[in-house]
């Protein structure tokens, strides 16, 4: 089941330097802290001039769909999915 | 007389590279929860909506691209659907062409999901085609995404490459050359050849072709009492191996269309819907360099009829307002009832660098206008700046991906 949040969220993320990666290593949400386990695919969009980042990740059993809005450097929540039909 | 030619006994130099249920991989890629179960890509999450891709594992179920989700959920009830984003989308075809553009400078998009590469005179040839194929597909998975996955096809012609892509599914590599050609029309029916339907069919076996082996053996003359037209040579040299198929269509029109949820039959519900539909296919026609002295309106209702008109204009349009008056007026002409489908389009194109200077208009100053709007909206976002009416359309017509039209990626 999908359920969309659109809300702010605390996001720890990383740049490897040796790789040049980066990457979303855990978040909370609603007081709870999830290990981010894998990245499915990091995309980016446009609004204007702003650009976002979008990084759909999953920890042991949810899907996140993290944005970073790179006028702020702020995090939302934009969705969650178990991956069960709706 | 026409007399029959040899299979092209030249190395086949062009391959065409097709993504496995494209879009529903995506979401596959993106979100590893769904991996392994059967899922389709919607446009309209609703019973009645269209699904525009469905993933490998439905497929095997039955559901396929343009089923209703009423209708998929019928054979398979536990069915996940998911909205369509062309953002996700549109940035793994960008990431496709790079690693495309490692090999070859010819190739070009045949849609969002499909490229075909021409090798002849690059150095990459002497590589051999297949390794090219292997290291793409390596590459695809290490660069862009591990569930993603292409069915390759290498052949003498654009033709063969695709039907050499088709012909194993998911994450096939298969070549079509002049010494396996005989070998694969044998095992294929008439109708897996693209471009030849059930009606086609029909026509080749009352000339009494009735497998491809039958059509590639069957001589000019005959090919010509089954097809009536042109269509016969370029079968007979399609089979062949020979090129026919390189032509590159030029864009003709711009235009959006949209599926109403409810409709009471009113004109006043759909000047809204109208008006974002023109915005956006006007935003379009300006930033791709072009003016329309055409309209089109089209509308299909809720009863299963159709009804649609189109105008010409001596003059022509450029901004979405005048775009919008002229729809409004066509509007007026077609039947008061309940709509299903509104589709508006603007034809005729010239380039926006041709401006016809008007007695009672100042053009010049009007164009500077829409210039000035145009780079608002692009600076802060589209429809920063609209019409009020616009304000009525909520968030009807979300944006859509075409999968032929890439031209605009």
């Amino acid at each position: 089941m999908t359920q969309k949040i659109s809300e702010p969220v605390s996001v720890s993320f990383t740049f490897d330097s040796l790789r040049r990666k980066v990457y979303p290593k855990w978040l909370v949400w609603n007081g709870k802290l999830y290990a981010i386990k894998k990245i499915g695919l990091h995309h980016t969009y446009r609004e204007g001039r702003s650009l976002f980042h979008v990084f759909s990740v999953v920890s042991t059993t949810l899907f996140f769909r993290l944005i970073l809005d790179t006028e702020n450097l702020h995090w939302r929540l934009e969705e969650i999915s178990d991956g069960l039909p709706n | 007389m026409a007399s029959q030619i040899n299979f092209n006994s030249e190395i086949p130099s062009i391959m065409h590279i097709d993504m496995n249920s494209a879009f529903a991989s995506i979401e596959q890629q993106a979100n590893p929860l769904l991996r392994g179960k059967p899922i389709a890509v919607v446009a309209y999450d609703s019973p009645g909506g269209c699904i525009l891709a469905s993933s490998i594992e439905a497929k095997r179920l039955g559901i396929k691209t343009g089923h209703r989700v009423r209708d998929a959920k019928a054979i398979y009830p536990k069915l996940i659907t998911i909205l369509a984003d062309p953002n996700k989308y549109r940035q793994v075809h960008l990431a496709f062409r790079k690693i495309l553009a490692d090999y070859t400078n010819d190739f070009y998009p045949k849609s969002i999901d499909e490229f075909v590469l021409h090798f002849k005179n690059y150095h990459t040839f002497d590589y051999g085609l297949k390794n090219i194929a292997r290291e793409i597909k390596h590459r695809i998975k290490s660069e862009i995404g591990d569930y993603l996955t292409v069915s390759v096809g290498i052949g003498p012609n654009r033709f063969l490459a695709k039907t050499a892509s088709n012909l194993r599914k998911p994450d096939g590599l298969e070549e079509i050359n002049k010494n396996n050609f005989l070998d694969v029309y044998a095992h294929m029916n008439l109708t897996d050849l693209h471009g030849i339907n059930l009606r086609n069919e029909a026509r080749l076996k009352s000339a009494h072709i009735h497998s491809v082996l039958d059509l590639y053996y069957a001589t000019p003359q005959k090919l010509k009492i089954a097809f009536q037209s042109v269509l016969a040579d370029y079968w007979h040299a399609r089979l062949r191996g020979y090129e026919i198929d390189n032509t590159e269509f030029t864009r003709k029109s711009f235009g959006n269309s949209y599926s109403l949820p409810h409709s009471t039959g009113t004109k006043e519900e759909i000047f809204p819907i109208l008006q974002k539909l023109v915005e956006k296919t006007g935003l379009r026609l300006r930033s791709n360099g072009y003016k329309a002295t055409g309209i089109h309106l089209a509308l299909r209702y809720r009863d299963h009829t159709f009804w649609h008109k189109g105008k010409s204009f001596k003059k022509s349009l450029f901004g979405s307002l005048e775009i919008y008056r002229e729809m409004i007026k066509l509007l007026y002409e077609a039947p008061c009832k309940p709509i299903h489908t509104i589709h508006e389009t603007c034809f005729g194109l010239i380039s926006n660098k041709e401006t016809q200077l008007q007695l009672f208009e100042n053009v010049i100053e009007k164009e500077n206008l829409v210039g000035s709007l145009d780079r608002i909206n692009s600076r802060w976002g589209s429809f920063v700046i609209t019409p009020a009416r616009m304000v009525l359309a909520k968030n009807n017509v979300p944006e859509r991906i075409a999968f032929g039209g890439i031209g605009e990626l």
